[in-house]
């Protein structure tokens, strides 16, 4: 084989690997708290949330009738659920040294409190926090949201 | 109408508003998708704000405990300030599943040096008690320079700062794994200056506890 040859097979290797690495998602926090039954949801499974355990993103939070949960983010962004709640953790990028920001989350139901973190202070319009009805905006914020599921 | 008549009917016309008022609310099915959204003071006292919109409206939330409710596809409804007490009643298991707040430190060098200032040695036992407040701990330590030299060797001086903090965690006692040392170098100034300007508050480590 010529040496073009092998750079066309490196290449095609690479380019074949790559969307393997994309679906890699990367840490974005932290399980703080947990009481009764408490879940992350990862690619479909259910994991038992334990106090230490990294949470990615991508990754679902879930609540059991008699369930609480609380998470703190690398950027401080902390999120709490009461019982026979769920929200998802859509995105979330923190390397402001690269000047890259974002944080995405779906509240899909039950209760649950959101304390902003960094990139709400770095970068506000790059936090999105979504309800089956509506979406919000923060500033800097504390909310508390209660969400009837679909 | 005798007395003991008068008390039945009394008693039947109490039960018949009972059963009219009392369960009617709960009866009513809360609609599907619909969202409470309520702003929370901070801390401090202050009460940040917050936009809740879809594409029939938007509210704007900015004072103590203002709330909207909003059900798809209708605009939100008009903001109202939702009492303590009913804030307690319907989100106080979340409240109380809220971890700690996260502390933050800022430690200071010498010039183009990875001494600490002799204030900022101080600092560092602070720090200590602090992480013990924590579930599961996480301390992040980044470091930072001024803009005297290169930005290639700023990451590096940012790093050996880090590391030099890093070292005195772990002898105040700090559980090295919960450690995690970065650089920015000197990509984000807590004083905004020119290239190569020598700014004491530039030249530091800032720690998260979280």
């Amino acid at each position: 084989m010529k040496a073009r040859q092998h750079w066309l097979v490196a290449i095609g290797l690479v380019l074949l690997a790559a969307p393997a690495f994309a679906q890699q998602s990367s840490p974005a926090g932290r399980i703080k708290v947990v009481s009764g039954s408490a879940f992350i949801v990862r690619s479909g499974g259910t994991i038992p949330a334990e106090v230490g355990q990294t949470v990615f993103e991508s990754d679902s939070l879930r609540t059991g009738d008699d369930g609480r949960l609380g998470i703190t983010l690398d950027d401080d962004t902390r999120l709490s659920l009461g019982p026979s709640s769920e929200v998802r953790l859509n995105s979330f990028r923190y390397a402001p040294a690269q000047g890259s920001v974002g944080l995405a989350m779906s509240f899909l139901r039950g209760i649950a409190v959101y304390v902003s973190g960094q990139i709400a202070k770095l970068a506000p319009d790059s936090v999105r926090l979504e309800t089956p009805s509506a979406i919000v905006g923060v500033r800097g914020t504390s909310l508390a949201l209660h969400v009837v599921p679909e | 109408m005798t007395f003991a008549r008068r008390v039945v009917v009394l008693v039947a016309v109490a039960a018949g508003l009972q059963w009219a008022c009392g369960p009617f609310r709960s009866r009513t099915p809360q609609p599907k998708g619909q969202a409470t959204v309520v702003i929370l003071p901070e801390a401090d006292g202050t009460v940040g704000r917050a936009t809740v919109s879809n594409p029939n409206g938007s509210v704007e939330l900015s004072t103590a405990r203002a709330s909207t409710r909003v059900v798809p596809g209708v605009a939100p409804e008009a903001v109202t300030i939702m009492s303590e007490e009913e804030v307690m009643r319907r989100f106080g298991a979340a409240i109380a599943a809220q971890p700690p707040a996260p502390a933050h430190f800022t430690l200071y060098f010498e010039f183009d040096s990875d001494e600490l200032t002799a204030e900022s040695q101080r600092l560092v036992s602070q720090v200590q008690d602090s992480v013990k407040l924590y579930p599961a701990p996480q301390v992040a330590v980044v470091g930072h320079t001024d803009t005297t030299g290169s930005a290639t060797a700023n990451i590096g001086l940012g790093l050996r700062r880090a590391e030099v903090v890093r070292m005195r965690l772990i002898e105040a006692g700090v559980d090295r794994s919960a450690i995690v040392v970065t650089s920015h170098g000197e990509a984000t100034l807590l004083v905004p200056t020119a290239d190569n300007v020598n700014e004491p508050r530039n030249r530091r480590v800032d720690i998260t506890v979280r």
